[in-house]
């Protein structure tokens, strides 16, 4: 469902000159499945992200979603994904019932069935009781779940998920990641970036690891288990980092 | 382009908007009631001043009354007038004692009186003090140099009479004065004196805050990716968000010359200055206005609109505005200006041709070439503004900052 090759995104900076934001990256994700981008802060996940839901666009290399290519074929590619964020991205002033009719409107669906979706919405995320209360009225967790049924109110195939557990609570963070597993159940293809171990230990099928800009490795846990003789992500991932470093020395 | 997406754009935009008390503050507060009762409440209390001013007696400090008791019987008659006596009139007594004028009446200023053939006459001066920054010694003035006046065409009568003339002599013919300029002419000049540079005020204030929470306000936030992701196109997003300012501002303004126009005739009304029975304006100026204040909140959204988006934050879109509305105000304060005529070439400088077109038409006169020119000007450089947000909206770096 999501295809990268050779992908990479160069930013140029007044003071800095060429950033490589993301530099030569492959992977794939197939429905069904939870792909994790592990990385710590500007490893490259964002932008990586950014160019698969269309926002920017790559200075080379491919990237396919649901089959379209995402410079050439946008429109059908914003048609077949999701997006979440950490930032909830939500109108403070309105409702969440004209936050997701809103939403269901700016993609393209019909009244009916945006009623009937957000109906089935609000009872999978148990959002009834706060439906017609406003945005700036909710608590993080109300929020979060909000933020789960705009990205999903068009029932797209593909969800692209940026830190969507960053800055919330325990108790949050643990719906947000059962949401994501019954996504998975659901048949939807899932690329998730975080930069906490435990998290995509647990939910990932597969995990990449990147920094500045590359995937250092990939495959799944047991996989990379195997590969560098750790049972601990985390361990794994210092390992990486270190060898990446010692080689640019 | 679909004009669906624009329309549920400019929908949600608007929505959001009137929920916004801030908005809710600068689109009717301001206009409607807050600009009316600041007016009002200047001329209010200005005339309240005046009136107390008016009515409190004035203090004169007087040398030499000996010299002239003709004078100072004039003066007494006056009730508003007291009088001290003095032995020397200085200047800080008019601060010190509470005096709001002296006057020096000089030992000869009775000797030339009576007028003798052949006499020469020297005329002397009766030197008077008063404090050009105090309004009780301004009253003070008007009410003594009256008085004063009175006292001179006595002389002068009495000297004429001596040789056998009257005043007339001096007067060869007498002056009529006739004001042509209709009512609604007066009031157009009235209000034509400030309510363009108010309205443009109004146009600015209306969008700015609008524009900044809807760009750079929407980044900050987050909410702007999630418009991005959406089926909409970029030139939808910019489009439906341009036409909510315009909206937001049009409402401004136009609440704005409804309070500005009651601040001003009312009390214009109240003290005989006007008859407002005699206020009408006809549909085709208010279509005029219309045609030529619509291209400036067109102006002036799609100029606010590019600094919302070009900012990293409503903080920094904030600091870019300032400087935008503080050109706007000074192109439009020139208007404030009497005897200022715009050359044709100037009526291509926005906010200024405006102002001054506003300004024409207000006073009745209706110039198709200041009026064309205002118009190819503002929509051409509305038009330049859009294009250039929306080359912003496709650019990463812009939309991505932070």
């Amino acid at each position: 469902m999501i295809k990268v090759h050779h992908l990479k995104k160069e930013f140029f900076d007044k003071k800095g000159g060429k950033i490589e934001a993301v530099n030569d990256i492959n992977f794939h994700c197939l429905k069904s499945q939870i792909f994790g981008l592990l990385g710590p802060n500007g490893a490259g996940k964002t932008t990586t992200l950014r160019i698969l839901a269309t926002m920017m666009k790559p200075t080379a290399g491919e990237a396919l979603v649901n089959g379209y290519q995402v410079v050439k074929e946008a429109h059908k590619v914003r048609q077949s994904i999701g997006f979440l964020s950490g930032e909830t991205g939500l109108y403070d002033r309105f409702t969440p019932r004209e936050t997701i009719l809103f939403f269901g409107r700016i993609n393209g669906l019909s009244e009916k069935l945006i009623s009937t979706r957000m109906s089935d919405i609000f009872k999978i995320l148990d959002m009834e009781s706060f439906k017609d209360v406003r945005v700036d009225k909710l608590s993080t967790g109300m929020k979060q779940k909000l933020s789960i049924a705009r990205a999903i109110i068009h029932n797209p195939p593909i969800l692209i998920l940026d830190e969507p557990t960053a800055g919330l609570d325990v108790i949050t963070a643990r719906v947000v990641v059962n949401y994501i597993k019954e996504f998975r159940n659901q048949g939807k293809c899932i690329i998730f970036s975080t930069h906490q171990m435990a998290e995509a230990e647990k939910l990932c099928d597969e995990i990449a690891i990147i920094h500045k800009g590359k995937i250092l490795s990939s495959g799944t846990l047991a996989e990379l288990q195997a590969k560098f003789q750790e049972q601990d992500l985390e361990e794994i991932f210092f390992k990486l980092v270190k060898v990446k470093a010692e080689g640019e020395v | 382009m679909n004009r669906k997406n624009i329309s549920l754009v400019f929908k949600k935009e608007i929505q959001g908007a009137i929920r916004d008390r801030r908005t809710l503050i600068s689109m009717i507060v301001v206009p409607l009631i807050f600009y009316p009762l600041l007016f009002l409440g200047i001329g209010y209390f200005s005339v309240i001043g005046q009136r107390n001013s008016e009515n409190i007696p004035s203090l004169i400090s007087i040398t030499g009354a000996e010299n002239s008791p003709e004078l100072i019987e004039i003066l007494k008659k006056d009730k508003n007038i007291t009088i001290i006596h003095s032995e020397n009139n200085l200047d800080d007594k008019l601060v010190a004692d509470n005096i709001q004028l002296t006057i020096d009446i000089p030992e000869q200023i009775e000797i030339e009186r009576d007028y003798r053939e052949n006499n020469k006459i020297i005329p002397l001066s009766l030197n008077m003090h008063y404090d050009s920054t105090a309004q009780n010694s301004l009253v003070a003035k008007k009410r003594v140099s009256l008085l004063i006046d009175a006292f001179r065409r006595k002389i002068i009568e009495e000297r004429l009479n001596k040789i056998g003339l009257n005043s007339d002599f001096l007067e060869p013919f007498r002056e009529q004065w006739l004001d042509i300029a209709p009512e609604e002419k007066k009031i157009g000049f009235m209000l034509g004196s400030i309510l363009p540079y108010l309205v443009i005020i109004l146009i600015f204030v209306g969008a700015m805050h609008t524009a900044v929470d809807i760009t750079a306000g929407e980044k900050e936030r987050g909410t702007l990716a999630t418009l991005l992701v959406s089926q909409l196109s970029r030139l939808e997003i910019v489009s439906g968000k341009y036409f909510s300012v315009m909206v937001i501002s049009a409402i401004s303004m136009l609440l704005g010359m409804v309070g500005l126009s009651i601040a001003f005739l009312v009390p214009a009304y109240l003290l005989g200055e006007v008859s407002i029975i005699n206020v009408h304006f006809s549909f085709t100026l208010f279509l005029l206005f219309l045609l030529i204040l619509a291209p400036l909140v067109g102006f002036a959204s799609a100029i606010l609109i590019l600094i919302g988006i070009f900012a990293r934050n409503s903080r920094e879109a904030s600091s870019y505005t300032t400087p935008i509305y503080m050109v706007a105000i000074f192109l439009g304060m020139i208007s404030l200006s009497q005897g200022i005529e715009l050359a044709q070439p100037l009526f291509f400088i926005p906010i200024l041709n405006n102002s001054f077109v506003f300004k024409e038409l207000l006073m009745g006169t209706i110039d198709w070439n200041h009026i064309t020119a205002t118009l190819i000007s503002n929509i051409g450089i509305a038009l330049l503004a859009l294009f250039g947000t929306v080359k912003l909206f496709n650019r990463e770096s812009v939309i991505f900052r932070s």
